[in-house]
């Protein structure tokens, strides 16, 4: 009991000094946060503006302009899905997929992009997303309405650059998040932006003591941008299949290397 | 040793006091115990509960759990190393048909679980055993645990008016991912053993044998870390792979009177009387997003779960033991244990949280590597409750939205009812089920 008795003891005087340190941390984050803030309630608006478009393309049954519409629209929600923990209730009616569901796609309750785009690619077809469409509009409303209110907790703001790489090499790289359209190199393009607009924006506080640790992160971004716009193709992006197995593994490498790295941010910027 | 017509020990509890003389008399042949029912490491092998990781050392072949008793085994003795859930379609379509797979079943686990030489065939003949414990199978501490499903009684109106009345189809909670694939099933065998080889003859035997009757819908296997012995003594839970100690709070399952009202269904549940000493049974398959884990602060992860990483101790006695008590009403702010950390929401440890006390008996389980090309590792829970409303549905509503959930999601799983006990050599699995069921059609 020795043994245990003395590590508590370590564990608590460690929770004491890094408390003040804490709060130290938190005001130099004031305006990074406050500017990440901005940076979300302008992607929000851009994602309410091309919903409202691709909805009513999709409520007009033109099945090629909705699939058009469907991988730009969803680029501003990308970026700021560090954050989608602070709105997980929206974040599930928009953004879910089939497997949050039993019997997947066959569910009724399976609502949201992921629902239109299994119609458009899967049946090529708009009918019965009517109603899954007003209802996407209607969440994405709801979720700029809330942002001015929604408090930014520091530590879930830098926490959430890694939380999104930890989704990317979760769930992502396999190209399961839009089985459907293959679209998912727009939304590692979003994925990728919004997780490096926070590690620009806390990057003053630690670019003396953490010169090396930026400098990995960078160019693990640098990785993924070079894979990326390898496969531009017009505005946008080729289908995920087209990506070879180099790339691929790149991309994964780079990914799985920035979550483990970006995992430590908390810690450097002193955020408990 | 092995003869099964050996005489069965007819105790009640699964944990008698024959069986653990005799579980000690069987380590001690190994050389690891010196058996004096009063020795003090006696005394603290019969106060093992389930959530007690397996000691080194201690597992012998000829371990022996009595399969008779009011209560099936494999609920209330602790845990050995190995264990897997495997769930079943049924065919039986006539009230015979489920009555002769119960017999079926009842002989399989007679068998098994006391052990023998498995019987020579003519060599033109497949073999009667699989032979992958060569030709003397030895129990190994085996328990083969039997349990149905909702749909079971749902799809054959001779058999719905006497379902458990708590017993249903598992819905999904917020954070569920449930595969069709992993999901329900009629029947549901739970089998645990000292060694994973003894896990998988079991199966394949009851697979051989009962195939008339049965189709294997999922499985999932699991294991429980065994640990050197403590240096106190004191018995310690095993820890799942999130690294955290499980069970630290389960309640004694070698209390037989807590085991009672917790575990067992009695009178007073107000179940079937087919029911009385049976169980419910919840199983999930959790995964967990170990990458992701080891890459969450360290500090962090034990407000997650509320505990110390290293013994287990509550946060608001760090210097303490896993089994201390965390004092919520002294830290009504969750200064200590923060208000949404796992431990303080699944039990406040208040007399409210005591009608919701459940007995669980997890495996951690490791798959493989997903599309994403992670580790497929995570949790088999099981738990056993003499309320399934008030037991695990009532403790997930509460945990519903915890901030473990960004590092686990439940991909599978059911709820199944635990049958009655086989009571004497003479009885079978399942009996007083099909003899309420041959009443009502009279």
């Amino acid at each position: 009991m020795r043994f245990h008795g003395l590590c508590g003891a370590a564990a608590l005087t460690l929770a004491l000094s890094s408390g003040a340190f804490a709060q130290q941390a938190n005001l130099d984050l004031v305006e990074p946060v406050a500017e990440y803030k901005l940076y979300v309630s302008e992607q929000v608006s851009k994602l309410v503006m091309d919903t409202t478009a691709f909805t009513a393309a999709v409520k007009a049954g033109d099945v090629a302009k909705a699939k058009a519409l469907f991988a730009p629209t969803r680029l501003s929600y990308e970026a700021i899905e560090p954050i989608a923990e602070l709105f997980s209730d929206l974040d599930a009616a928009i953004d879910s997929r089939a497997d949050d569901y039993e019997n997947g796609e066959a569910n009724p309750e399976f609502p949201g992009f992921h629902r239109i785009e299994y119609g458009l690619w899967e049946k090529n077809s708009t009918d019965g997303l009517a109603p899954v469409a007003d209802k996407l509009l209607a969440d994405v409303k709801e979720l700029d309405s809330r942002i001015a209110a929604l408090t930014f907790p520091p530590e879930k703001v830098v926490g959430g650059a890694a939380v999104l790489m930890e989704e990317v090499a979760a769930t992502k790289i396999s190209g399961e998040e839009d089985r459907y359209s293959h679209t998912d190199l727009w939304d590692f393009r979003g994925n990728f932006d919004g997780a490096r607009k926070i590690v620009d924006l806390v990057r003053p506080l630690i670019a003396k003591k953490e010169a090396k640790f930026l400098k990995t992160v960078d160019a693990n971004f640098a990785q993924v941008d070079g894979i990326l716009s390898k496969y531009k193709k017009g505005d946008g992006y080729v289908t995920y299949d087209k990506l070879t197995e180099a790339d691929r593994k790149v991309l994964a490498t780079a990914v799985n290397t920035l979550a483990e790295d970006l995992s430590t941010l908390r810690g450097k910027l002193g955020l408990d | 040793m092995l003869d099964p017509t050996d005489p069965i020990d007819s105790v009640p509890n699964a944990l008698g006091r024959r069986y653990l003389l005799k579980g000690l008399g069987a380590a001690a042949l190994g050389g690891a115990l010196v058996v004096d029912g009063t020795s003090a490491a006696a005394t603290e092998i019969a106060h093992r509960s389930v959530a007690d990781a397996p000691i080194d050392g201690t597992a012998s072949p000829n371990d022996r759990v009595p399969y008779l008793g009011v209560h099936q085994a494999g609920v209330v003795n602790p845990r050995p190393a190995n264990g897997m859930l495997a769930s079943f379609s049924v065919r039986a379509e006539t009230l015979d048909a489920l009555e002769d797979l119960f017999k079926t079943l009842t002989m399989r686990i007679a068998f098994l679980t006391v052990g023998g030489p498995e019987p020579q065939l003519d060599p033109k003949l497949p073999p009667a055993d699989s032979g992958l414990l060569g030709p003397i199978i030895r129990p190994d501490n085996l328990t083969i645990t039997v349990s149905v499903g909702a749909s079971l009684f749902d799809e054959r109106p001779w058999l719905a008016p006497l379902k458990p009345k708590h017993l249903l189809r598992m819905t999904g909670f917020p954070n569920d991912a449930l595969d069709a694939a992993l999901c329900h099933g009629d029947l549901s065998i739970q089998i645990c053993a000292n060694t994973q080889d003894t896990t998988i003859h079991a199966l394949r035997d009851i697979i051989k044998t009962a195939s008339r009757q049965l189709v294997l819908r999922w499985k999932q296997e699991g294991n429980v870390p065994v640990v050197a012995p403590g240096l106190d003594g004191r018995p310690e839970s095993a820890r799942n792979f999130l690294g955290f100690r499980d069970g630290s709070a389960n309640p004694d399952s070698s209390d037989a009177t807590a085991m009672e009202s917790i575990v067992w269904v009695g009178k007073e549940d107000g179940e079937p009387a087919w029911a009385l000493g049976g169980s419910y049974q919840a199983v999930r398959i959790i995964r967990n997003f170990v990458e992701r884990w080891d890459r969450t602060p360290f500090g962090e992860q034990e407000r997650i779960f509320g505990r110390t990483k290293i013994s287990g101790a509550p946060l608001d006695m760090p210097d303490g033991h896993e089994s201390d008590v965390p004092d919520y009403a002294a830290d009504p702010e969750g200064k200590k244990t923060p208000l949404d950390a796992h431990i303080r929401l699944a039990n406040a440890r208040d007399s409210a949280a005591a009608r919701n006390l459940i007995l669980r008996r997890p495996f951690n389980y490791s798959n493989g590597v997903t599309k994403s090309g992670q580790l497929d590792q995570g949790l088999l829970f099981i738990a056993y409750q003499a309320n399934l409303e008030s037991g695990f549905i009532a403790v997930q509503n509460k945990l519903n939205h915890e901030p473990l959930e960004e590092y686990i999601k439940p991909i599978g799983g059911g709820y199944f009812y635990t049958l009655p006990g086989i009571r004497d050599a003479g009885d079978h699995l399942g009996s007083a089920l099909v003899t309420a069921a041959r009443g009502a059609s009279r």
